[in-house]
């Protein structure tokens, strides 16, 4: 699970709210437009990698090519929401990411030395390079063999953090997005109503 | 059939539509940020 993008969220709702009683303001539903097309293009990619009955034995190039298709689709919701404070940095973000993941047969590349980080190394070296790893989004790449290796996931949080992820410019990028959206809700009491 | 369907429509007509409004727009950004992100935490499909 892409945990710190969901506490990106959580956290942006959450300072939104605080943000909104201490300006004795009302927190308000971020005013989306076409939300359909979240649920099409995250469609593809809840049967590819969250469902457990399907998320194995799909050939990994129908995999890369949804995951393209499905970040496309979202993009568009993007475009069509552009307007609304904190969704273009989250495009940016996401732009970014379908950039290095179609520069890499659909997939989101991440080094053996980066992926050390996260797994065990006994579970490391089950994987081969140019194979996926485990059932995400990402493939097993020698940064040099890596397209736009900058924009792949090679950030880690601090050693001595208990929760170790592999993250791209684009992931901060998303997760800024996502916190400053949420948090720009509070609208004065007078317009809410 | 259609009696459980009216059943289904008076038990969600309860709830303030404003809630219902806020957890399905919950829900679509939840869904935004996972699929638009890409982190690894060596969660999924990961045989330790």
């Amino acid at each position: 699970m892409s945990m710190i993008l969901l506490v990106a969220l959580l956290a942006g709702l959450l300072a939104g709210i605080v943000l909104a009683l201490l300006q004795k303001h009302v927190w308000q539903v971020p005013s989306l437009r076409f939300l359909w097309l979240v649920v099409i293009g995250f469609l593809p990619q809840a049967v590819i990698f969250y469902l457990p009955p399907t998320h194995s034995g799909i050939p990994d190039q129908v995999v890369g090519s949804s995951l393209i298709f499905s970040q496309v689709v979202l993009l568009v919701f993007c475009w069509f929401n552009r307007r609304v404070a904190g969704i273009w940095i989250l495009a940016c973000g996401l732009v970014l990411n379908l950039m290095v993941i179609a520069a890499n047969s659909g997939f989101m590349p991440i080094s053996p030395q980066t992926a050390s980080h996260v797994v065990p190394a006994t579970v490391l070296a089950k994987y081969q390079i140019g194979s996926r790893f485990g059932t995400g989004k990402d493939i097993l790449l020698l940064a040099e063999n890596t397209r736009l290796v900058w924009l792949s996931d090679q950030f880690l949080p601090p050693a001595w953090f208990p929760y170790q992820v592999a993250f791209s410019l684009g992931d901060i990028l998303i997760a800024a997005g996502a916190f400053w959206l949420m948090l720009t809700q509070g609208k004065p009491l007078r317009s809410a109503k | 059939m259609q009696t459980k369907l009216a059943q289904l429509s008076i038990f969600v007509s309860k709830f303030d539509r404003r809630y219902l409004q806020l957890a399905f727009v919950l829900l679509a950004l939840v869904m935004l940020v996972l699929g638009a992100g890409a982190p690894e935490d060596g969660g999924r499909g990961m045989c330790r």
